[in-house]
């Protein structure tokens, strides 16, 4: 019966971190854009035009694309 | 027959730790990786970033410095950042040069010894609390 227990609740840790995980994964292009808008926002503010500002807050896109290329190297490794 | 019961206690002892271990864990690394994250990708942190970049750039043009290099010089300003994931890659890939991260079986067992201790650590807490 305690092993039961015990087999239980190990599955459901697995299934609450697998969730975690997901809900983080899901999330993060839309923290991603928000972070870009608010970067792009300021720059404006102090004057550079929208094309630039455009230009330089990619450069949130490509460090999102790398921590995942790196997740996803650690996690197939 | 005393030996198969034996076994079985012994089974349901690992059951039992690796249940404490998967349940310190689930709340501990979803936990560590929204930190992390939120660090880098949150409004607040694209907003400070910004006012950074933006001061910079304020300076550069005051200074005379025509428009495409003072964008040029902020885009390499930035680009640290870029190269945050770069690095970041490296010492996950255990490629660095200049990095004082022990890599390779030595280092993952090093890790390995790090985790075990903090986890028993946690469970060591949660016990005595309860």
């Amino acid at each position: 019966m305690v092993k039961i227990q015990s087999i239980l609740s190990i599955v459901a840790s697995i299934v609450k971190i697998a969730g975690s995980l997901l809900i983080l994964w899901a999330t993060f292009g839309w923290k991603v854009r928000k972070t870009r808008r608010a970067f792009e926002r300021e720059l404006i503010k102090q004057g550079m035009s929208k094309e630039n500002a455009r230009e330089l807050s990619v450069h949130y896109k490509v460090l999102k694309d790398q921590l995942m290329s790196t997740l996803m190297h650690f996690v197939r490794k | 027959m005393s030996e198969e019961k034996s076994e079985r206690k012994k089974g349901m002892g690992e059951a039992e730790e690796v249940r404490e271990i998967l349940g310190v864990v689930s709340t501990q690394i979803p936990a560590l990786i929204r930190g992390v994250v939120g660090a880098v990708f949150s409004e607040e942190a694209g907003r400070d970033m910004g006012r950074a970049a933006g001061a910079f750039y304020k300076e550069l043009r005051e200074s005379g410095m025509p428009e495409d290099v003072a964008v040029k010089m902020t885009q390499n300003y930035i680009g640290v950042f870029t190269s945050l994931g770069d690095m970041l890659k490296q010492a996950v890939s255990g490629k660095g040069k200049h990095m004082h991260i022990k890599v390779g079986k030595e280092g993952e067992e090093e890790i390995g010894e790090e985790i075990a201790k903090k986890i028993k650590e946690k469970i060591a807490e949660k016990t005595e609390g309860e």
